[in-house]
């Protein structure tokens, strides 16, 4: 086994390692935080393909999972399907989402993308407010019950974090085969030189158009997860802060990655929940931290993109091979 | 026919403001070809910075102009450490650092001014003007005065001096206008300083009017922009235009519907803008770089 396919199977190494953490963590808040992590990363791993391989980025993709939160909720309070039943539907109406967005914004350059993946977030925040019906508006959308599979109902924190993690496993298995297969070449071919991918013959909208489906495939059903974990859901989540966190944790886990993203989104959630994570933090330190915590994530943009564009996994690269730069 | 005069005039005096925003992103957008997402925070800044000097005793208008220049110095500090060090690159890359620098200010903002809503008193005591059955606040007189007057200063500056050919021959290029003896970078932190003052300008003018917190940036951004894009992005005129027509739109949406599309009118334009015809309704096409 080479090093190429051993770098290759160090996510998946790594999603394996984190599925023994229920055996040895007992404490089912801090399995909860780890879920949550999970959560996050799931979102990651779908804007790791769209950022780090297709160079977009997107400010609005707390709106897709607030789009699959709130389809699982309405699918299985409302209209009492199986719970498998209205994940599938969350993915789908998060995909189709990003399809309507993606197909006329990705004839643009970059920034475009960026300012309308921005105003589609705001706007869907203004949606799950306004339309109580629906979303229940402000109060948000309770009751929602457990992830279920068939009969077999998932209510334990170890089953819930096992069924999140899982999730991203398999996540991390579909974005791997697409970015080492042809799809994940026009990729990497768009991000030298979208002009030079268009000469070789590289149809740039499409492979574009499919990478953000893709990603807000992944954001949906990481908001399917999210409504049957918690429970509850609200329209404070789904936030412009919430996409600039993703953001946050795409950019330093780093581009050409999905190990580098999905440690970032781990370490970043961990950050929230600090207090939890040390037993002996002192109350203020925590306060201190958690109130610092946006500054934090911005700060770490502005650095990353200055100091090391290619993200944690760009510094780990090139430690690796010597100081050498591709 | 008074109601039409009186959503005409609220429509006018918003769109004042989005066209003062919308002004910044077209100065930086022809200075370095990016987006700046931190402009909102520097409309933010300018009303929150204003509120907290005449708290500490200035009088209004020394206030304010000392709230718009430290805006416009604060947005110079921006480009020079945060934009300097990738200057030239892929704007892709000048943008994301502008979110994170967006972000940055706007939490600085929270720790320094507090998560309250803050007021401003108006710059004229006084009853509304009444005409034709239409009531103007004095303070909407100042917005379209202080726009005007931004305007027109603006104009002047480049298109009669010296200084403003030398931004606009680094907009149309670079690297044609070192060669001329233009320091590029010079103009484009100054690019950054004027777009910072200008959404200051708008901060400062609005604030008696509504409420202003930390967080009030990004939405402003937003509408700023699509004023922007509305009339074609990196025009000054269409820009002012788009401000206008943007403004015109909400409050005819949230007068004649209901108050809760106000917000939503400028989302749903920016995106139609942006899929319908991204080089602007005021432009011809075919101009359009993309």
């Amino acid at each position: 086994m080479n090093a190429k396919t051993l770098r290759a199977l160090a996510p998946l190494v790594a999603v394996a390692v984190a599925l023994l953490v229920p055996l040895v963590v007992s404490d089912r808040f801090i399995l909860k935080v780890f879920t949550f992590a999970g959560i996050n990363a799931l979102v990651v791993v779908g804007l790791a393909l769209l950022f780090g391989y297709a160079g977009q980025v997107s400010l609005g993709h707390a709106a897709f999972m607030g789009l699959g939160a709130y389809t699982s909720a309405f699918c299985t309070v409302e209209l009492e399907w199986p719970w498998l039943l209205g994940f599938v539907a969350a993915g789908a109406v998060a995909a189709f989402g990003g399809l309507i967005l993606a197909i006329p914004a990705l004839r643009l350059k970059g920034y475009y993308l960026a300012m309308a993946t921005l105003g589609f977030g705001l706007l869907m925040s203004l949606a799950f407010t306004e339309a109580r019906p629906i979303t229940g508006g402000v109060d948000g959308f309770t009751g929602i019950p457990f992830p279920s599979l068939g009969p077999l109902e998932i209510r334990s924190a170890a089953s819930l974090y096992w069924l999140v993690w899982g999730a991203v496993g398999i996540a991390v298995l579909v974005a791997h085969n697409i970015t080492s297969l042809r799809p994940g070449r026009a990729m990497r071919a768009l991000h030298g030189s979208e002009l030079g991918a268009q000469a070789c013959g590289v149809d740039i909208v499409g492979v574009k158009v499919r990478t953000f489906v893709v990603s807000a495939l992944m954001a949906g059903l990481a908001g399917a997860l999210y409504a049957g974990v918690v429970g509850f859901v609200s329209p404070s989540v789904f936030t412009l802060t919430a996409s600039i966190t993703f953001i946050a944790m795409t950019i330093v886990g780093g581009t050409s990655s999905l190990a580098g993203p999905i440690l970032a989104a781990v370490a970043l959630t961990l950050v929230q929940y600090v207090d939890a994570l040390i037993p002996g933090l002192p109350r203020e330190t925590a306060q201190t931290i958690q109130s610092y915590q946006e500054d934090i994530y911005g700060l770490a943009i502005v650095l990353v993109v200055i100091f090391a564009p290619r993200g944690l996994a760009g510094l780990w690269k090139r430690r690796n091979a010597g100081g050498e730069t591709p | 026919m008074s109601e039409f005069l009186q959503f005409l005039v609220a429509g006018l005096k918003n769109g004042s403001i989005y066209a003062l925003i919308a002004l910044g992103f077209t100065i930086v957008y022809t200075a370095t070809g990016a987006i700046n997402f931190a402009q909102g925070e520097f409309f933010m800044l300018g009303g929150m910075i204003c509120v907290s000097f005449t708290e500490l005793g200035l009088p209004l208008p020394v206030a304010a102009v000392a709230a718009i220049a430290a805006t416009a110095a604060i947005g110079a500090a921006f480009e020079l450490l945060a934009v300097r060090p990738i200057a030239g690159d892929n704007p892709l890359r000048i943008i994301m650092v502008t979110i994170g620098g967006a972000v940055v200010l706007r939490q600085l903002a929270l720790h320094i001014f507090g998560p309250d809503e803050r007021a401003l008193a108006p710059f004229t005591e006084g009853a509304s003007l009444k005409a034709l059955g239409v009531a103007v606040e004095l303070q909407t007189l100042w917005i379209w005065g202080l726009t005007a007057l931004a305007v027109v200063l603006l104009a002047f500056v480049y298109r009669k001096t010296t200084f403003g050919r030398a931004m606009r021959a680094t907009a149309i290029r670079r690297d044609a206008a070192r060669l001329v003896g233009v320091n590029a970078g010079m103009m484009v932190t100054v690019a950054f300083a004027l777009a910072a003052g200008l959404g200051a300008l708008a901060g400062v003018a609005v604030a008696p009017l509504t409420q202003t917190a930390f967080g009030v940036g990004a939405i402003i951004g937003v509408k700023g922009f699509a004023a922007a894009i509305l009339g074609g992005i990196g025009n000054p005129i269409t820009a002012v235009a788009g401000g206008l027509m943007l403004g015109l739109l909400e409050s005819f949406a949230a007068g004649y519907f209901d108050p809760v599309y106000k917000d939503g009118v400028a989302l749903v334009v920016l995106l139609l803008v942006l899929f319908v015809a991204p080089q602007g309704l005021l432009v011809r096409a075919g101009r359009v770089k993309v």
